[in-house]
């Protein structure tokens, strides 16, 4: 039975979590960059991402680069993991859907 | 419980944004390298003009400076990204660029302006198809350098080097500034 994540599922945080899941692991993406890659405004970026970082899926670290403070998200071991189910359970919904006979 | 028609279009989703990242890690250190190698390449070519006597020596150190900081950066970049970028086959690859390049640069028989034009067609041809594949960027810059080097090499007199200067070194760098933002 495919298994999907709720967290995951809203298109936006499916978003972050794929561009996350993209770079290897400890690596992480600048709010900046996140927020180009998703095409998200800031304050909702901003509040996706606490969501995702309340469900210990996505770590965000603040730090200064000079004089501009500089968030960086990266994704946790069990944000990946559960990406990662949350793709199996994709694929197997569409599985499920060729594997059906077709309705008469 | 989500449809087979959702699910394929979150899987589509997912695919793209991942395509979209690591377009964007190569469009930074490629953006770096263009920075780089436009700065040597505006450096070589007022050498060239200002006193041609040591144009061999200023490209021969353009090129070995060139390549070493390409395999600096890319180190940085990878040890910054976690992301593979250069590696041993990236540094041999850079060889038989350079080496067919010689050759061909040998067998011509070309003097410094047709070297000024050719050098920078042959590396613009690889931006053209890198673009193929990486982006269209570098396809739309690599063609806008190759038009601007044949104007040049058609329409300008014994002021060549300068327009290269600026065309090619200052083209790089632009086009690379312009990548940084892309």
């Amino acid at each position: 039975m495919a298994e999907l994540d709720e967290i995951i599922h809203q298109p936006l945080r499916l978003r972050i979590m794929a561009a996350l899941n993209a770079l290897p692991a400890g690596t992480g993406l600048e709010f900046v960059r996140l927020k180009k890659l998703t095409g998200a405004t800031d304050g909702n970026l901003g509040a996706h991402i606490e969501t995702l970082a309340r469900a210990g899926y996505v770590m965000v670290d603040k730090a200064f680069v000079g004089k501009k403070p500089q968030t960086t998200v990266t994704l946790a071991a069990p944000g990946r993991a559960a990406f990662a189910r949350h793709v199996a359970g994709l694929q197997e919904i569409i599985a499920g859907a060729a594997a059906k006979p077709p309705e008469p | 419980m989500i449809d087979h028609l959702e699910a394929a279009r979150a899987l589509d989703d997912i695919e793209d944004i991942t395509r979209r990242v690591r377009q964007s890690q190569l469009y930074r250190l490629s953006s770096l390298l263009m920075i780089l190698w436009g700065a040597l390449v505006l450096a070589g070519n007022l050498v060239t003009y200002l006193t041609p006597v040591y144009a061999d020596k200023a490209w021969l150190a353009v090129y070995g400076l060139g390549i070493a900081g390409s395999l600096v950066l890319g180190a940085t970049e990878k040890a910054r990204s976690g992301m593979g970028s250069f590696d041993v086959r990236s540094l041999l690859a850079f060889l038989m660029f350079f080496a067919f390049g010689f050759f061909v640069e040998t067998i011509g028989h070309f003097g410094p302006r047709q070297m000024g034009a050719f050098w920078p067609i042959y590396f613009m041809l690889f931006y053209c198809l890198a673009g193929l594949w990486f982006g269209i960027a570098f396809t739309i810059f690599g063609l806008g350098v190759i038009v601007l080097t044949l104007v040049g090499y058609v329409f300008i007199g014994p002021a060549f080097p300068l327009w290269m200067a600026v065309v090619n070194g200052g083209g790089l760098i632009l086009g690379g500034l312009w990548m940084r933002r892309s």
